[in-house]
């Protein structure tokens, strides 16, 4: 059992969700609906996992992730209607730790809430294909950048997981432990993530918003 | 208002004010004028010419009949000039001078730099038949006339076709826009209430289960409409593998790809997606229902792969080879002979309880070279 937090302006989603939440045995200790609210909430209680909606009234999802940074011991997952790839990129490389649709099973939802509760990033095929292409279309930008690199143990990885293959189903294939594999995957987004703070930093620099 | 009106007005104040020409220089040597009363009616009907030709055009466009009896009017004016306006102290009589050039300007804006050219070389000719011959005069209007036709041809043919681009690009954007808009409203209604009823139906069970269901399909369906990207990034010649692919995406076939456009030229792109529905057809007729799909799209620069795996039962080795030995080349000939008409290769890894993988991988074309091989992934 985890706590918990869930964050949509949908207030029909939010009390289904919370409940199928509940009565899985987690302790929602808040429903909200704004993503300024969202913010305070989570630091003053600092929820093992908050379950984000991308679309809030007044911050988006992606902002409250900026926002929260990497000294706040919550885990995000994301929980959203648009399944448009440039929403679960950004999503993920501001700090979520997953992205599900709307459209999940309670079972996939419960599942996703319990890896991120302990720890771990929930990666879907589909996420996994999206990463792989982003590293594919970073190793094609100009070569002043700094860009991140897939070892070649993760790209086998992230190519089995984005084919539907479970980490179990990939250790036994690779001949690792399970731990091992979702270490890799955890690594491939911890990389990305790493490389995005370090662009905003620098475009921050760049036009003088740091000085503030 | 388009541009062929703008230059239409332009030419129709053109012709007017040149029209002063004749009338000013009529003035000036009235009194040494041949036929003074001869001379006013063909000033005069070359006014009443031009008023009734610019009204016409106005109201026709550039019509063919139009044009020709533009310049047949422009020419006779030009040849009557040389008798009506004929001076009694000098050899050469006053001519209709610039107005002349509104017949050429008129034929290049409707037709182009080659029927300015004709039109401009048609009025020299005849000016220089009836106006005095070949002589410095006659052989430099001939120049600056052919040479009006020839830029203002050019020109306008540069300017119309600048204006239909921005008219294009100006509809694309505003499709896009519009898109956006509709996607957004979806993704913040209609897909959020499918996916309730989806998730609810799935909770009650019962027939609410399959409305659940349908709920969810009708949800894939309509994401899968938004999402076309096609008109965020318009492709030359080129397709988007992914949105050839989005429609497989369903219950039973999980897509993964990147979120940039993945781009092939048309031909190729289209033969991959067709080798990659065989695949799936496959996976559909020898597989139990109940079997999961995944496809997995991936662009390296040199190539696409697209791999399809599926979680059923599998292949013996060598099962493959029997079938094609015994004739029947379902997968053989529909995927193999798609990819490697066009270079590329097939590889079929199958074992029993393993389900099966085929990764088919597309290499993309070397751009000619001279010819703009544009075909970088990035944004």
């Amino acid at each position: 059992m985890a706590t918990l937090m869930v964050v949509d302006d949908h207030p029909i989603w939010r009390d289904a969700i919370s409940r199928d939440l509940g009565e899985a045995g987690h302790e929602v200790v808040a429903c909200l609906g704004e993503g300024r609210q969202a913010l305070t909430a989570i630091r003053q209680h600092q929820p093992q996992v908050a379950i984000l909606d991308l679309q809030l009234p007044d911050l988006s999802g992606v902002e409250v992730l900026r926002a929260l940074g990497e000294d706040c011991s919550t885990e995000v997952l994301v929980l959203s209607a648009s399944g448009e790839s440039d929403d679960v990129l950004e999503a993920v490389k501001a700090g979520a730790r997953g992205y599900l649709l709307k459209s999940a099973s309670t079972a996939e939802l419960l599942e996703a809430v319990e890896r991120v509760a302990a720890g771990d990033a929930v990666f879907t095929p589909g996420l996994a294909g999206l990463v792989l292409g982003e590293y594919r279309r970073l190793a094609g930008a100009p070569a002043e950048e700094q860009r991140p690199r897939l070892s070649e143990r993760e790209t086998e990885v992230l190519r089995l997981v984005a084919k539907g293959l479970t980490y179990k189903e990939i250790a036994a294939r690779l001949y690792l432990s399970p731990r091992t594999v979702q270490n890799h995957v955890q690594r491939t987004l911890g990389k990305l993530q790493l490389h995005n703070r370090a662009q905003l930093v620098r475009y921050a620099i760049e036009h003088g918003i740091d000085e503030a | 208002m388009g541009i062929e009106t703008q230059l239409r007005r332009a030419i129709t104040v053109f012709r007017f004010a040149a029209l002063g020409y004749p009338l000013v220089m009529c003035a000036i040597l009235f009194g040494v004028l041949v036929r003074p009363v001869t001379a006013l009616l063909l000033v005069a009907s070359i006014a009443l010419w031009t008023w009734l030709v610019s009204a016409s055009y106005a109201r026709h466009g550039f019509k063919t009949s139009l044009l020709y009896a533009d310049l047949a009017a422009t020419v006779a004016a030009v040849v009557a000039s040389a008798w009506a306006l004929e001076l009694s102290d000098r050899t050469a009589g006053i001519s209709v001078g610039p107005w002349q050039a509104g017949a050429v300007l008129v034929w290049a804006v409707s037709g182009g730099r080659r029927r300015g050219v004709i039109a401009a070389a048609v009025i020299s000719a005849v000016t220089m038949l009836f106006r005095g011959g070949i002589n410095e005069n006659t052989v430099s209007e001939a120049i600056l006339l052919i040479l009006t036709g020839l830029m203002v041809g050019h020109l306008t043919r540069l300017a119309v076709e600048a204006e239909r681009r921005m008219r294009q690009a100006a509809a694309r954007s505003a499709a896009a826009r519009e898109r956006e808009r509709l996607a957004r409203d979806i993704h913040d209604s209609v897909l959020q209430v499918l996916a309730l009823v989806q998730r609810r139906g799935n909770e009650v069970g019962g027939e609410a289960a399959e409305l659940g269901r349908l709920a969810g399909q009708q949800e894939e369906a309509l994401r899968t409409l938004i999402s076309s990207e096609s008109y965020r990034h318009p492709l030359d010649g080129q397709r988007d593998v992914r949105e050839l692919l989005g429609k497989h995406s369903g219950e039973s076939v999980t897509i993964a790809a990147p979120a940039v456009p993945v781009r092939l030229p048309s031909r190729y792109a289209h033969q991959l997606a067709a080798a990659v529905s065989s695949a799936l057809d496959n996976v559909r007729e020898h597989c139990p229902e109940g079997t999961h799909a995944w496809m997995l799209v991936e662009d390296d620069r040199n190539a696409v792969t697209v791999t399809v795996r599926d979680n059923g039962p599998g292949m013996a080795p060598g099962r493959l080879a029997e079938a094609a030995a015994e004739g029947r080349l379902g997968v053989a000939q529909s995927i193999q002979g798609r990819i490697e008409e066009l270079g590329g290769e097939v590889v079929v890894v199958s074992a029993p309880g393993a389900g099966t993988e085929v990764e088919m991988r597309m290499p993309r074309p070397r751009p000619k070279a001279g010819g703009h091989g544009d075909t970088d992934g990035g944004r």
